[in-house]
């Protein structure tokens, strides 16, 4: 289990990502797609908690935490910000080629297992099969 | 990321090169309104030097492909690999903006 523990900014971002995307190549996966649909739908994860769960709050903290499994990938996401209810999120029209709107569906689209639990701590679980 | 502008008569390239996430994103708008003040005929955004995008960077992209074609323009991607093709695929992106004459 690999844990990282960084300040919720868009600055720590980048660090969280490459962090993910390292775990993935201890991964036995098949094909470089897997890495990049992992880190993708992660990003978009990250970016929710710091935009959204922590906005007008005080700066917070996020943990990340990635099992890079036999089978499987699995991402938490620790955030101690507002919750929200996944179920109110409804899906881009892509053909209306929108310009925001778009991370949860990332997220659903690249992952497996995606699972919300609201908190405190809010937990957001992620998880790709091989 | 960093970026570059490049300009061939009525037709302008931009390249994006690095991550074009969340926190870059707003950093490329201002050159957004810059490559369409110029009114170019044909505007070319390279993404072969570009790491990672995320919704946000595409978003921008997004802006800049509709703005352009309301203003009668022409406009492709070149370069589109890696993750952001991921991206773009998902969003089924890849072929509305890269095909657009």
């Amino acid at each position: 289990m690999i844990v990282l523990r960084v300040p919720a900014t868009l600055q720590y971002r980048d660090v969280a990502t490459r962090v993910v995307s390292a775990a993935c190549k201890l991964v036995e996966a098949t094909s470089a797609e897997f890495g990049q649909q992992v880190v993708s739908a992660f990003g978009e994860a990250f970016n929710n908690a710091v935009l959204h769960a922590y906005r007008g709050l005080a700066p917070g903290e996020l943990v990340v935490e990635v099992a890079p499994l036999a089978d499987r990938i699995a991402i938490r996401l620790v955030d101690q910000g507002r919750t929200f209810d996944p179920a109110t999120i409804v899906d881009p029209d892509l053909d209306a080629l929108p310009e925001s709107g778009m991370g949860w569906f990332i997220i659903r689209s690249f992952m497996d297992e995606v699972r919300y639990e609201p908190g405190p701590p809010n937990v957001l679980s992620l998880a790709k099969r091989l | 990321m960093n970026f570059s502008l490049q300009r061939d008569g009525d037709a302008l390239v931009l390249r994006i090169e690095g991550e074009l996430d969340a926190l870059s994103a707003p950093q490329i708008r201002p050159v957004i309104e810059e490559v369409l003040a110029g009114a170019p005929k044909r505007v070319t955004v390279d993404l072969s030097a570009l790491r990672l995008v995320d919704s946000s960077g595409v978003g921008a992209i997004v802006s800049l492909f509709k703005r352009q074609r309301a203003a009668g323009g022409e406009f492709g991607i070149t370069g589109l690999a890696g993750q952001p093709l991921a991206v773009f695929r998902v969003l089924r992106l890849d072929r509305a903006l890269s095909t657009s004459a």
